[in-house]
């Protein structure tokens, strides 16, 4: 995989998004991605951080609010349109499609590289050369795998489309503390490439050590923010404390 | 004895393949977009009537329209989808229900209009032929319509599993959150699935006017038949589709050749209410899905 060129800087100003109207979850969250940053964002259960990464990636309508992406508002762009401007959502739990062997699910995340069929098979080739360990699982059904090697298929079938800016929900959850290093390490392979990460977790430390920069959000708002240095720090106990960790 | 048996068997997987293809559409658009498709037998019975208009105006073979159909009848239901579906689509489940009952009784009753309640068959050169081997005799329709239900399942199942666009149409079954992020468009997606369904039903249609009378009004007994084997196959697996099929149509030759006629269709609805009680997804315990 080649080094990213030049990932977009994604910026949320004063974005309000819910499921139900009159009843926001998110009540006016700004953020900024830096480029080629890992970006986390912190906060208490039902805190909106799902959701905040579910409007970014165009499944929930902002009722008002920006969502920029380098110089393009998106914050109304429907979800299938995401992937073609390199912006691609990993969502909390399982996402692979069961049914279908660990191969087809790779190939259909490069569904936006279809018109050439050469290229996309090179693409999911590489995707093996770059994680060997599901070279094995290649024709066995993603549902029957274990979750450590769903979550391999569900980054692989991220990567292959190249994005730019990834967002990341909860990634080591459920996962065995061998496997959930391995995640932490890819997404910082990833970073490494020039791209762009936000990290939604719960795993607070493990979430700090790779970020750059991490948001706290509660009850759908901003709280506190800071770069990593900060959250080693003095506020790092104030969080820990006050996520109860 | 044993020759009748042989008949009876060669005549209810012929049958059978042809059911399982009146239930591969309904299935297809129920088990990937949970579409309840209650006009899936109108759009069979306007299948029969497409061969019927074909033979008797233009003398064209129903093996002919077979083919015809599928094309005709996918534009058919991609229109059907854009002006009816694409509305209610996520809205609730009962109003498409709704929908598709009010559809159902628009085609029926416009279809009594154009070709009244009579009922018709399609005479063609082969209909009273019969396959002679040894002394088994076979007709020659229903071999010739069993073959038809066997490539339009083959090529179900081949275009699901080896081409691109199948296996997107299957992730979108499988979740369609996940669908959306890769890129696919699930919303034209749907389309596409609702017309092979309705290009199904239509074909379906075209096989079962060579080998059965129809009419505008009994339509509705093919919902049955169709229901019957979307049960007994589970959702969205061609391959369980097809063996639901077939086990329905030797349990209708086998039980028309040992019972009084009054009780083939209560050993079917006995087996439907058996297999509703005993499991939701059917025969998918006993066969893996094998799409
Ligand atoms: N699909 C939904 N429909 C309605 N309300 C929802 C939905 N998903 C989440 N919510 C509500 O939105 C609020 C924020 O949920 P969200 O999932 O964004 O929180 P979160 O910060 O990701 O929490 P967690 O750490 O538990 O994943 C919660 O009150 C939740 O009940
Ligand atoms: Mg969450």
């Amino acid at each position: 995989m080649n080094a990213v060129s030049s990932a977009p800087i994604l910026k949320i100003a004063n974005v309000v998004a819910g499921y139900t109207a009159g009843h926001p979850v998110l009540r006016g969250v700004n953020l900024i991605a830096q480029p080629g940053h890992i970006t986390g964002v912190l906060g208490p259960n039902g805190a909106g951080k799902s959701t905040l990464l579910r409007a970014i990636a165009g499944f929930l309508q902002p009722s008002s609010g920006r969502i920029v992406l380098g110089d393009e508002d998106i914050a109304a762009l429907p979800p299938h349109r995401h992937m073609e401007r390199r912006i691609a959502l990993l969502p909390q739990g399982r996402s692979t499609f069961p049914e279908l062997t660990v191969a087809e699910n790779i190939e259909l995340g490069g569904w936006t590289m279809r018109g050439d069929r050469a290229r996309l098979r090179q693409a999911v080739e590489a995707m093996f050369a770059r994680y060997p360990h599901l070279r094995a699982l290649r024709d066995r059904p993603a549902g029957s795998l274990s979750g450590g090697q769903q979550r391999a298929v569900e980054i692989a079938r991220l990567v292959i489309g190249d994005p730019k800016v990834l967002l990341i929900d909860e990634p080591s959850v459920g996962l065995s503390p061998i496997v959930a290093a391995q995640v932490y390490r890819e997404l910082e392979a990833l970073k490494a490439e020039g791209r762009t990460i936000l990290l939604v977790d719960q795993d607070v430390r493990a979430a700090i050590k790779i970020a750059d920069y991490a948001y706290v959000l509660s009850s759908g708002r901003n709280d506190i923010e800071g770069d990593r240095s900060a959250f080693e720090g003095d506020l790092g106990v104030m969080v820990r404390r006050w996520l109860g960790v | 004895m044993l020759d009748r048996l042989a008949f009876i068997i060669t005549d209810g997987i012929l049958l059978g393949l042809i059911y399982a293809i009146a239930g591969l559409g309904l299935s297809l658009v129920l088990g990937i977009m949970g579409i309840v498709n209650v006009a899936h037998s109108a759009f069979i019975m306007l299948g029969s009537f497409f061969a019927f208009e074909l033979f008797r105006r233009l003398g064209l073979d129903p093996i002919i329209s077979f083919f015809l159909a599928m094309p005709v009848f996918f534009l058919l239901g991609t229109i059907v989808y854009r002006a009816l579906l694409t509305r209610i689509e996520r809205v609730s489940q009962s109003q498409g229900l709704v929908a598709m009952f009010g559809l159902m009784v628009l085609i029926e009753n416009l279809s009594t209009i154009a070709w009244t309640t009579d009922t018709r068959v399609i005479t063609a050169a082969y209909t009273n032929a019969s396959l002679v081997l040894g002394s088994l005799y076979i007709a020659q329709v229903k071999l010739i319509a069993g073959a038809l239900a066997l490539v339009l399942t083959l090529l179900f199942w081949a275009f699901l599993r080896f081409t691109l666009i199948g296996r997107a149409i299957r992730a979108m079954g499988q979740n369609r959150d996940a669908a959306l992020s890769v890129g696919i468009d699930v919303r034209r997606l749907s389309a596409v699935v609702f017309g092979l369904g309705i290009a199904c039903a239509g074909a379906a249609g075209v096989a079962l006017a060579m080998v059965f009378p129809f009419s505008p009004n009994t339509q509705i007994q093919w919902l049955a038949w169709a229901f019957l084997v979307v049960i007994l196959g589970g959702l969205g697996s061609v391959a369980n589709t097809l063996i639901a099929g077939l086990i329905i149509g030797l349990l209708q030759s086998l039980s028309t050749a040992f019972l009084p006629f009054d009780y083939v269709y209560l050993v079917l609805y006995v087996l439907l209410a058996v297999i509703l009680v005993l499991r939701r997804e059917g025969l998918t315990l006993v066969v893996k899905r094998a799409i």
